[in-house]
């Protein structure tokens, strides 16, 4: 296992709040460092998710988005500016993350996943994290996890209710297990708040943070069920599919 | 004997309510409750728990007091009065 990199009087400076969290300290903090995460997209979501890690400090952050920030994104883009609409957002999504964090390495693609860039795209990270709208974006990432072995955070969102699923690979279900095609009733296009959006993106990030710093405990096989309307949050069970195409090869006997 | 229905994201907007209670005949399967609920819904929900020809959704999850089920087991899943039966249609990022 290579060494983890050391921290700086500056990263220690910047990061004590959260080195005083139990169990976290100078250890976790070096292992965020050394760690690389590939998020899709760079929206409501994913910006949040992008955000949070880059202020707590993780080593590298790739950013995969295609197209330009668009004035309708605004009401939950809390990454960007509105000054940047029309610009390529994955430009802005950079700038802005380099200026809450100048530690961190931030590397751009805009190119959204598809079969056929997939496994290009998240070539090198150790944790992918799925915020896309459409589903065969969230199941080519899925695919890769499980490919690669390495952990998935997808976070999912409608209206006032939100979803997260933390796959890691030989040890929980996939996104696969649970959804095991695209949906033909899905709309590119849904209500949401910014809040909503910014609640599930702050929670995946904390799971990311989890993993990469062996925090916590990984909700294994749970699926986080948010509902804002009536402030309720189920942590719902979900189990292997036997069958499922992507990761029923690659976990123990049931 | 009675059991609670509700309704998620797509669904619930569809239904234009987060839950409804059924009243069903002893020793029923979740198939028996998810056909009795498909039959009142509007083609607008409807489609969030069938497919086209009839056949539920393979992507919707549903949920059997905190439990996910797998719909392929839901004719030889009794339901009992009580449960709380929850249906999550797919959702994405953005």
């Amino acid at each position: 296992m290579p060494e983890l990199p050391e921290l700086s009087a500056d990263e220690r400076s910047r990061y004590e709040w959260q080195l005083w969290v139990r169990g976290f300290g100078e250890t976790g903090q070096r292992r965020l460092k050394a760690t690389t995460v590939f998020v899709s997209r760079i929206g409501g979501v994913g910006g949040t998710v992008a955000m949070q890690l880059a202020a707590a400090g993780v080593g590298r952050l790739i950013l995969a988005h295609a197209g330009e920030l668009r004035l309708n994104d605004m009401n939950r883009q809390m990454l960007m500016s509105t000054d940047a609409v029309g610009e390529p957002r994955i430009a802005a999504a950079a700038r802005r993350l380099r200026e809450i964090n100048p530690h961190v390495v931030v590397e751009t693609i805009s190119e959204n996943v598809d079969e056929t860039n997939a496994h290009r795209l998240t070539v090198g990270a150790d944790v992918i994290v799925s915020a896309a709208p459409l589903f065969e974006e969230r199941l080519q990432m899925n695919r890769q996890a499980v490919r690669r072995r390495v952990p998935l955070v997808d976070c999912s969102m409608y209206d006032l209710e939100a979803r997260l699923l933390t796959v890691v690979p030989g040890h929980t279900p996939c996104l696969s297990c649970l959804i095991p095609e695209s949906p033909p009733n899905w709309k590119r296009e849904f209500p949401v708040f910014g809040a909503v959006a910014s609640t599930i993106g702050s929670l995946a990030a904390m799971e990311v943070i989890k993993l990469a710093a062996g925090l916590g405990e990984p909700p294994k096989g749970r699926l986080l069920n948010l509902d804002l309307g009536s402030l309720t949050f189920a942590s719902i069970a979900v189990a292997r599919r036997a069958d499922c195409p992507e990761c029923a090869s690659t976990l123990a006997p049931f | 004997m009675r059991l609670l229905v509700q309704y998620t994201a797509q669904l619930r907007t569809a239904v234009e309510k987060a839950e409804e209670e059924f009243e069903l005949e002893g020793r029923s399967s979740l198939a028996t409750l998810l056909a009795r609920v498909a039959s009142r819904l509007q083609a607008e929900a409807t489609r969030h728990l069938l497919t086209p020809a009839g056949r539920l959704q393979p992507s919707l999850m549903v949920v059997l007091n905190s439990q996910v089920v797998s719909t392929r087991e839901a004719e030889s899943v009794l339901v009992k009065a009580g449960d709380v039966v929850t249906l999550m249609p797919p959702i994405a990022g953005g």
